[in-house]
């Protein structure tokens, strides 16, 4: 049975006639046409899907359009505006944290949402933002250097850097030697980027 | 698309209650972390899906008399942040926090968590060592079911068609408690449980609460552990009462015999948390 909802996507309202198995994610992709919005283990594990319901991350493989009734749906498509990237997007390029692409929308929407809660992350709450982002080709370091410079030049000032130590899920981790090394080479080298694959 | 099931948002319990009643294979729909991904594996191919999300009296979380009421629809990381949860049950929190992606927490619920009835739900250990209830509505009224008596085998439970669960409850402590949970997992990121165990010791009681998951069909609670002694006399206790519980089998996340000797290890670091109050894992 079919079920017509009403719904803001990236502040533009929406009504859709949507049967009730539709996934949010089919909705966007192949209703609305947002195909930035990727489809990867349609299982909630690869977050290659996350968008924002009500400003919150989720993975739209896992809701259901008419559970979307009523609800504010933001997309990597809201990044940019006016035909110019996000300070966001821009990092990423910046910083070489796009490699394939494919896990860079549900990467960027994560880094969103992070970026409203905290917006001066440490490197520990921006490696736990987005635990639930697979990535198979940048390692994630390069991902994470673009969080943080997204997050500074948002603030316009440094991020902490002696914030609490790396933590996957409530765990903490030692930050590796050999990556604080990395970032002081980068400090003095900004325009460095890191190559090869993970 | 999932396959061919409808969709109501229910308003009320009862009108959840009602529709669930109503023959044609209706299942509540949570979080639906767990379900939608059955429907989409083809293991289920319910005919309704009944949202409960938008019930106010499931949305709730706060401290009633003196009890801890966490509403059916309350997403995990609400609860995660929640102060109360972090004053008296931290372990509550770390169960919570390791179940799935910041994302699939945003979703996902404790009650989904429970009514899954993985033997590797993370949470179950936990509030089986807290006494938790859990108050369930059906057409024929409202109950409340010892989650001691919620499990009844994989991914049973003694729930039935008609039933709604609208909140879970937990006790709040009358004096300081410790509680702990450990998780032994393939990975750091999210992964399921290959052991995960839990406990609970209010210093100056005669025992220590225990239960141990992903070693049997259910979750396993533990008889009372005697607190006498050495740490090692009672670590080796719990241990002995453990391995004589629990029945654990080889899948894809890791042998019998490799739970096995995971066991042990993680009740010696769970006894020693509950008798110094910290330390590391």
């Amino acid at each position: 049975m079919s079920h017509e909802i009403f719904l803001t996507v990236n502040g533009q309202a929406e009504r859709a006639t949507v049967p009730a198995s539709m996934t949010l994610l089919e909705l966007l992709r192949e209703s609305l046409h947002l195909t930035g919005t990727k489809e990867g283990c349609g299982i909630g594990e690869c977050g290659a899907c996350t968008v924002l319901l009500d400003g919150l991350p989720v993975t739209a493989c896992l809701v259901l359009a008419v559970e979307a009734d009523g609800c504010e749906v933001r997309t990597v498509e809201g990044e940019a505006s006016d035909g110019r990237l996000s300070v966001l997007q821009q990092a990423f390029i910046d910083a070489g944290a796009a490699q394939c692409g494919f896990c860079t929308p549900g990467m960027i929407m994560s880094a969103r949402a992070l970026l409203e809660r905290s917006p001066s992350p440490s490197d520990g709450e921006i490696v736990e933002a987005i635990a639930g982002n697979l990535c198979r080709c940048t390692g994630y370091e390069s991902i994470v250097q673009a969080i943080r410079r997204a997050a500074e030049s948002l603030n316009g000032r440094e991020t902490r850097k002696s914030g609490p130590s790396l933590a996957v899920n409530g765990q903490a981790v030692k930050r590796p030697r050999r990556a604080k090394a990395r970032d002081a080479s980068r400090a003095d080298r900004p325009r460095s980027t890191q190559g090869g694959g993970g | 698309m999932l396959g061919g099931f409808d969709y109501v948002c229910a308003r009320s319990v009862d009108e959840a209650c009602r529709l669930l009643a109503e023959p044609g294979d209706a299942r509540v729909l949570s979080g639906g972390t767990d379900l939608l991904v059955e429907i989409r594996n083809g293991l289920r191919s319910p005919g309704l899906l009944v949202d409960v999300k938008r019930i106010d009296r499931l949305r709730r979380l706060e401290t009633s008399g003196a009890e801890l009421v966490i509403g059916a629809a309350v997403p995990l990381n609400v609860l995660v942040e929640h102060r109360e949860v972090r004053r008296s049950f931290q372990a509550l929190a770390d169960a919570a926090l390791s179940i799935g992606t910041y994302q699939l927490r945003n979703r996902a619920t404790l009650a989904g968590n429970l009514c899954n009835a993985s033997p590797a739900a993370d949470s179950a250990p936990v509030l089986l060592t807290l006494d938790a209830r859990l108050s369930v509505a059906s057409p024929d009224g409202m109950r409340t079911i010892p989650i001691s008596e919620l499990f009844t085998g994989v991914k049973r439970t003694c729930l039935g068609p008609a039933d709604v669960v609208t909140d879970v409850r937990i006790p709040t402590p009358s004096k300081l408690r410790r509680t702990a949970f450990l998780k032994q997992q393939r990975i750091r990121g999210h992964d399921l449980a290959v052991v995960n165990v839990a406990g609970s010791y209010a210093p100056g009681d005669r025992a220590l609460r225990i239960a141990v998951g992903s070693c049997a069909p259910t979750p396993i609670l533990l008889d009372p552990v005697d607190a006498s002694g050495s740490h090692e006399a009672i670590a080796e206790r719990v241990v002995e009462l453990a391995e004589a519980a629990t029945e654990p089998i080889s899948d894809v996340r890791a042998s019998a015999a490799y739970r096995r000797a995971v066991l042990p290890v993680l009740l010696r670091r769970l006894v020693e948390r509950l008798l110094d109050g910290g330390g590391d894992s």
